[in-house]
């Protein structure tokens, strides 16, 4: 390539970093500024006096550690569930294949949850779930599942039999030789996927909109858009909540590393 | 053991997956279509007729399909663009992918709390930024006005979605074989020969796989307005998901909402039918 055409490549690409970076750096700023610096005109991009009062401000006087602990829970709780099952699931349709299940597990997963929604909100207060974690865990579990079982399953199809196999000749059970044998090759898989599951628990709105009627069973997506709606919104406290509730995502995408790609497209595309 | 009663065994594995899904995802599209058909009297096409004169209803759906189409177009132009250039050798080529790939994994509530801030035409970072180099920003209302809302959001989306796009179709140009392109520059095709050629047909599974499983999403969008615009101002931003919470949750009219639900549904299936197909073709 010419060196001009080079360059260009180069500069777009500054651009690209920037414009992703810059929105996300302004938003940590906002909440380490104190009210006064943050209209300032021109921006102040570093010079500013810092203060965690936003923070304290949010956990202090505005529930978000209860937000924090909800969401955690949904999101954990229902990663483990849906492992636990989807795993097994997905461990049979590896070894006694059964494509046509296997696609419709999979297309469970393309409905619109805005489809459900309904029937969902009415069934959960048939069973007195409204506004509890447990319905979180339970609809988060049944989310992420179609998904499990879609990826532990091409994972499984890659390893021979032959290895369980061999374990049970020496007098395993076959869980034996899946917990023992099987599930320790796939363990970057399993990491993978669960961090795909926290992910789209941790991020999840809808769901956790129509489940949460008091502070008791919001996540922190549903606590902030809570506070972002009405008229007035305290710029600080919401960029506090916002980088509180980015933070872990960082470390869960260190986890995905290089089953971003199969995860993101189903399978469809080995990264 | 016998024959039987392992296949019985193996399918007693998938039992706890079926059981919750079938609870979870099957019944309660069941239960959509019964609540869609109650009426007053029992039970009748009451509430798809309406859908037919709602003419809220069609704007949303228009709304919809236009923010779905624009986004898309976007999304798959930068993210090719970008895909292109990360993929060749250069210091800091693992960086850049890595950090390009930010947006699409933070809360999508997150994402759009952050916009509202920076595009406030009043007190945002951006209009502050131009007015400070000297420029006119009374225009520049973004989300704030009818004219520009839809514009606004669907950039909104683009930064978020784009690297969607931009890492799959990455991962596309990486898995090509390597010889038909120095083939191709032995017979010494232009750049936009190759390019045209070469890339975009042998690509074209992988672009199909992106763009269906982000159509598929974008349809049902609905977080980030939520959080920008509420579907406002007026309703300029009002899209199907939306419109369907606000008719279940805010005017009560469940029969109404599942009702609306079923054309979104319907729209998802084909995109979703055409992904399962190019799926299907695939060696396993």
């Amino acid at each position: 390539m010419n060196k001009l055409g080079k360059l260009g490549g180069t500069a777009a690409l500054a651009v690209a970093v920037l414009a992703t970076l810059l929105p996300l750096y302004w938003l940590a700023t906002l909440s380490l500024k104190r009210e006064v610096d943050q209209f300032a005109v021109p921006p102040l991009w570093v010079s500013f006096q810092p203060t965690w009062a936003h923070y304290s401000d949010i956990f202090v006087n505005r529930n978000f550690g209860r937000y924090l602990w909800n969401s955690a829970a949904a999101a954990s709780v229902s990663t483990l569930l849906a492992l636990a099952m989807g795993t097994a699931a997905a461990y049979s349709l590896a070894r006694r294949p059964r494509p046509g299940l296997a696609f419709w597990i999979l297309s469970t997963r393309m409905f619109p949850p805005v489809v459900s929604i309904v029937p969902l909100f009415l069934m959960l207060r048939w069973a007195g779930l409204l506004d509890s974690i447990a319905a979180l865990m339970l609809l988060y579990t049944a989310f992420n599942l179609p998904f499990v079982v879609w990826m532990m399953r091409g994972f499984f199809q890659e390893l021979p039999p032959d290895l369980e196999e061999a374990a049970m000749m020496d007098g395993q059970t076959r869980l034996g030789a899946l917990w023992r044998v099987v599930l320790p090759l796939v363990r970057p898989a399993l990491a993978a996927t669960a961090a795909f599951c926290l992910v789209i628990a941790w991020n999840e709105f809808l769901f956790a909109l129509i489940v949460a009627q008091t502070d008791q069973a919001m996540t922190l997506p549903v606590g902030i858009a809570g506070r972002v709606t009405q008229y007035e919104i305290k710029w600080g406290a919401m960029s506090a909540a916002g980088v509180v509730a980015m933070l872990p995502v960082f470390l869960f995408a260190a986890l995905m590393q290089k089953h971003m790609v199969r995860g993101l497209s189903l399978g469809a595309v080995k990264g | 053991m016998t024959a039987r009663r392992s296949e019985a065994g193996w399918l007693a594995w998938t039992a706890p997956a079926l059981l919750v899904l079938g609870a979870l995802s099957i019944y309660p599209l069941l239960f959509a279509v019964e609540i869609s058909l109650r009426t007053a009297g029992g039970y009748g096409l009451d509430h798809f007729r309406r859908l037919a004169a709602d003419r809220l209803f069609l704007v949303s759906l228009g709304q919809t399909l236009l923010y779905t189409a624009a986004a898309l177009a976007l999304e798959f132009a930068l993210g090719l663009a970008l895909a292109l250039l990360v993929n060749r050798e250069f210091r800091l080529r693992r960086l850049v992918r890595a950090v390009l790939l930010i947006p699409m994994l933070l809360p999508p509530v997150v994402v759009a709390v952050l916009w509202r801030l920076i595009l406030n035409p009043e007190f945002g970072v951006l209009n502050g930024t131009l007015r400070g180099w000297g420029l006119e920003t009374r225009g520049l209302t973004w989300v704030a006005a009818e004219n520009t809302a839809l514009l606004s959001v669907i950039l909104v989306d683009v930064w978020q979605w784009t690297p969607f796009l931009f890492l799959l179709l990455l991962a596309g140009l990486q898995g090509l074989p390597v010889e038909p392109f120095e083939a191709a520059v032995v017979d010494g095709a232009s750049r936009w020969q190759v390019f045209r050629r070469l890339t975009l047909p042998m690509l074209r599974p992988v672009i199909a796989i992106a763009v269906l499983l982000r159509g598929m999403d974008l349809l049902r969008v609905f977080d980030q307005i939520f959080i920008l615009t509420q579907g406002g101002p007026g309703f300029a931003t009002e899209t199907v998901t939306l419109y369907i919470y606000r008719t279940a949750f805010r005017f009560h009219n469940f029969g109404y909402a599942a009702a609306m639900s079923f054309v979104l549904l319907a729209a998802t299936t084909t995109v979703a039918r055409a992904f399962l197909r190019l799926l299907r073709q695939q060696p396993a």
